[in-house]
């Protein structure tokens, strides 16, 4: 960790959804947390711990009922915040990859560069194509999204991300969705992007990557923030009744 | 083959050759800007139609509902007779430009529902796709949503285009020369109606027809692979 001021800085969140008709779920309760720059924070917790609805809210995608969220000294929360400027620093990759399916491979990857960075047609090929060769399908950039297996699309979404330059990337369980076979694949890229110094936020119920690539652990559960720490005392000293018997349903 | 000049003299077709080009040129170029009016129409009243702005989405359902309560003849004649009355424009609309916005709006008010369909169909992780990477609202649309939604429903909309074709020979009622008022030509002058309209009929089969192949071309470029 460095001592510069931190990339995301959360502090105090809530979130509440309100389903008529049944009682309210209360999804983030004062959740505060910090990422610094070149840290990877992995989010682990049961299903409807409030993990990815954390995750959802550091791009916007989730609003939040109170408290704030600083991303790169920018105050997403603030009344007058523009989001879509905002977003373009913060990469999210989905469980479900969200690629534009009436795009091929390289134009999903072009397509946000020059319509959102206004970068050229030519210097967005360019930095596609390296992309795409980046994430190791470099021969897929003339396929559709149907055409393509789980882990290449996922790849794909990855490199869309990237060609952004983002800050941050955002990771809600990203190998999900995937084949078996296909996951390791998708870790690896992950892994390897971790120690090239990119800024990660990752939800995930792979335990291997967590204790891997992760510098801090932050475990969920009903909303909040139970335990805290790096992969070593999460995984093998947890203090929290809790933190341990998830653990143990999930190794 | 006496039965045959008896049913239909193709001799007399061919000397209205002229009269048939002309109409089916008039009736293309008619449709043509009436489709362009009614897919901007209706792309803009689906949009609204979905907005939370009570505002808007009121007008936008009123707009709909007050096209399909009305017969297309009548729509004809109130634009035509109707509009010079406001005060928005300096001359009245000619039989040719009241004729095309009339069946613009006509047609669009049915294109704005199938767009509305088309749009609601579209996923909301593309949606969250474009968010994520700081697309607004506008590019959105423009990049993500209106060219999947167009390719989804695009056999709907190629069905309202035959539509709008057809009722387009309903502006010969207000003077307006076309494929129609060709087949009316060869009725007054010789009394041919088999002549006049088979011909005309087969006429909007072959408009018809090239809508359908460039209707699957437009749809293979928009979907991408799935279509």
């Amino acid at each position: 960790m460095t001592n510069e001021t931190p990339i995301v800085v959360v502090k105090d969140i809530c979130k509440t959804f309100n389903i008529p008709g049944r009682p309210p779920v209360h999804a983030l309760r004062n959740v505060s947390n910090h990422v610094a720059k070149g840290e990877v924070l992995v989010v682990i917790g049961p299903s409807g711990s409030g993990k990815s609805t954390f995750l959802r809210a550091l791009n916007g995608l989730e609003t939040i009922d109170s408290g704030s969220i600083v991303i790169d000294g920018v105050e997403l929360t603030a009344a007058k915040a523009n989001l879509n400027l905002l977003r373009q620093g913060v990469g999210m990759v989905f469980q479900h990859f969200n690629l534009f399916q009436h795009k091929t491979a390289l134009e999903n990857l072009t397509m946000p560069q020059t319509v959102v960075l206004k970068r050229s047609q030519s210097e967005a090929d360019e930095i596609g194509r390296r992309l795409l060769d980046r994430v190791g399908i470099g021969d897929k950039d003339d396929s559709y999204p149907s055409e393509l297996s789980g882990g290449q699309q996922q790849r794909v979404a990855i490199a869309r991300s990237l060609a952004m330059n983002p800050k941050v990337m955002l990771f809600d369980e990203a190998t999900s969705a995937l084949d078996p076979e296909t996951v390791g694949g998708v870790l690896d890229l992950m892994k390897e992007l971790a120690t090239e110094g990119t800024t990660m936020v990752v939800v995930t119920h792979e335990m291997g990557f967590a204790r891997e690539a992760a510098d801090r652990v932050t475990f969920m559960d009903g909303g909040e923030i139970i335990e805290e720490g790096t992969p070593d005392t999460v995984f093998d000293d947890p203090r929290h009744e809790r933190t341990r018997s998830f653990l143990s349903q999930i190794i | 083959m006496d039965w045959i000049l008896d049913f239909y003299n193709y001799r007399v077709v061919g000397q209205y050759l002229p009269e048939f080009a002309r109409g089916l040129g008039s009736t293309a170029w008619i449709s043509l800007l009436a489709l362009g009016i009614s897919l901007s129409v209706g792309t803009i009243g689906a949009i609204m139609r979905m907005s939370a702005n009570p505002v808007l989405w009121r007008i936008a359902a009123g707009y709909v509902q007050a096209i399909r309560s009305t017969p297309l003849l009548i729509q004809i004649y109130l634009i035509y007779f109707t509009f010079p009355a406001l005060p928005l424009l300096d001359r009245r609309l000619d039989e040719l430009e009241g004729g095309i916005i009339a069946l613009g709006l006509n047609a669009g008010a049915y294109m704005s529902e199938i767009i509305r369909a088309g749009i609601e169909s579209i996923s909301r992780g593309q949606v969250e796709g474009a968010q994520s990477v700081g697309m607004t609202y506008l590019q959105r649309m423009r990049h993500v949503v209106l060219p999947q939604a167009f390719a989804r429903v695009a056999p709907p909309l190629l069905g309202q285009t035959a539509v709008l074709i057809k009722d387009s020979s309903l502006v010969s009622f207000i003077g307006v020369f076309e494929l129609f008022g060709a087949g009316l030509v060869v009725l007054n002058e010789r009394l041919m109606p088999n002549e006049g309209f088979l011909t005309v009929a087969v006429c909007y089969l072959v408009i018809y027809t090239v809508m359908l192949s460039v209707t699957k071309f437009a749809q293979r470029r928009l979907g991408g692979a799935t279509g």
